[in-house]
């Protein structure tokens, strides 16, 4: 029997897994890719204070932390099913089925995909695997690409594209229908990305910061937005022309983009062909959520939160004995506040364990303090109401407890 | 010329014009929606598809996004091999 078993190595699951660890309890990580670290992996950026957010770096001090406090890391390994069972939970993998005291799920977030005509053909890839392919398999994910999908995500993670000297020619929207519609507006793309704004590390702002204040002047901002785009990092963002379709025979060899109009519907004869040898898809993220949905646990739909989220607590416990629950499965947001949130858990779990210490109490108490200050810091919130949603989820949780009374 | 369908479930190879069609002619679940045109129900287990067929559902039936999740999870979760599956050890 192991005490803990953390399904996902990311921020949250790593550092669950130290706190577990220094608490004295037997703890096991399992990860499906071939590297710890999960979307740490990805991130370089700039942060407002001008000092730069290495990903890896952090990724490897969590790593040798835990290798440090004998916590089993184990890569390449998918947890394919689990269950409850009187005492305890079983965990079955695709190495070997494992019995667990505590089970915490730090399965972070999956990609939403924008589907247009040609979405399917190769070349064409999901903007976090571009991310993954340069930053960690130092891939060259092709030699000039557009990116389709305007948000915050997206353009922090051209911004590294081009860092790594791949020229990303255009940011556009996606050609509008009925599943991308929400991405494909230019106001609302405007507004999403002014919120951000302000506290977003970049050049991005500077641009926005002109219209921000007054819902006015953004329809004018939108209504007279350059036909050129407008340049950030010296590639042009285009709120005003969409991709309406990706174009090749065998591969992809180009966009045709057109310019649309202020809801986002094509302008006929405006059409254009943009030549292109990879394209990125950037819908944004939403929790993945598997496990906690096999498990039984409740869950609530909380927009803010980026989707479907399992109910907790601020402790990371859901209502089912022994199931915890950090990072970005409870919610889309940064590296940062997923790494708290691990603490979290891994507190509230040697808490439960272990019943007899005061002092973790303590400890446990603070580190739900440090997330929300991390939370209140954050350079990038992905959402603007991320705190309703963190109330509305907590909130859930009392209730559940209360109608099983 | 090429084929100019948006294709939403790459395993099953179901196209967006195929699901709205479905979805605004029978205005089902989104369970109904996949069990009529197969969407979701490939190789990848709708890893890929799941969120837009119930985006398309939404968005055909007017519901607001129920809090239960629309398509339910069955394990195993990923594709694994028989082997696997039925694996026979003394615990």
């Amino acid at each position: 029997m192991i005490d803990v078993i953390i399904v996902g190595a990311g921020p949250a699951g790593l550092s669950a897994a130290n706190v577990c660890a220094k608490n004295g309890l037997k703890v096991k990580v399992v990860d499906e890719f071939m590297k710890a670290g999960g979307r740490l992996l990805g991130q370089l950026h700039e942060e407002p204070d001008g000092t730069w957010w290495n990903g890896i770096e952090e990724a490897k001090k969590l790593s040798e932390d835990a290798q440090e406090l004998n916590v089993a890391v184990e890569c390449g390994v998918s947890v394919h099913n689990i269950k409850q069972e009187k005492s305890y939970w079983k965990v079955y993998t695709t190495k070997g089925d494992f019995k667990t005291r505590a089970l915490l799920l730090a399965t972070g977030a999956a990609e939403t995909s924008l589907p247009i005509p040609g979405w399917t053909l190769p070349g064409v890839m999901s903007i976090g695997a571009a991310q993954v392919m340069t930053n960690v398999h130092r891939v060259r994910v092709g030699e000039r690409g557009v990116v389709i999908g305007i948000n915050i995500l997206s353009a922090a993670i051209t911004r590294e594209l081009q860092l790594a000297g791949i020229e990303v020619s255009s940011m556009y929207l996606p050609g509008k229908n009925i599943v991308t519609e929400d991405a494909a507006k230019p106001l609302s793309t405007m507004k999403s990305m002014l919120k951000v704004a302000s506290l977003a590390p970049s050049k991005l702002i500077r641009l926005g910061s002109y219209f921000m204040k007054y819902e006015s002047l953004q329809s004018l901002a939108v209504r007279f937005y350059p036909k050129n785009g407008m340049k950030v990092w010296g590639m042009p963002v285009h709120l005003r022309k969409a991709v309406l379709e990706i174009v090749g025979d065998k591969k992809v060899e180009g966009v045709k983009v057109a310019q649309v109009d202020v809801n986002g519907e094509p302008i006929l004869s405006t059409e254009k062909f943009v030549p292109a040898d990879f394209v990125c898809i950037a819908g944004g993220l939403y929790p993945l959520v598997e496990l906690a949905a096999i498990s039984g646990c409740p869950f609530q739909y909380i927009a803010e939160l980026g989707g479907h989220v399992p109910v907790h607590n601020e402790n990371m416990k859901t209502p089912i004995d022994g199931l915890y629950v950090a990072g970005n499965i409870t919610g889309i947001e940064s590296a940062k506040v997923a790494m708290k949130q691990g603490a979290v858990a891994g507190y509230s779990i040697s808490m439960d364990l272990l019943k007899t210490d005061v002092n973790i109490e303590d400890q446990l108490q603070q580190a739900i303090n440090h997330v929300k200050q991390t939370r209140n810091q954050a350079t990038i919130q992905f959402h603007p109401d991320i705190h309703s949603g963190r109330e509305k989820i907590h909130a859930s949780f009392k209730n559940t407890l209360r109608t099983d009374i | 010329m090429r084929d100019h369908k948006t294709i939403i479930c790459r395993c099953e190879e179901v196209s967006l014009e195929d699901l709205v069609r479905t979805a605004e002619s029978y205005r089902c679940s989104s369970r109904e929606l996949k069990l009529r045109t197969r969407a979701g129900m490939g190789q990848c287990g709708g890893r890929t598809c799941r969120a837009l067929v119930d985006s398309i559902t939404q968005k055909c039936t007017n519901d607001s996004t129920p809090h239960d999740i629309p398509l339910g999870y069955q394990a195993p979760i990923r594709p694994i091999t028989f082997s696997i599956m039925g694996e026979k050890k003394d615990e």
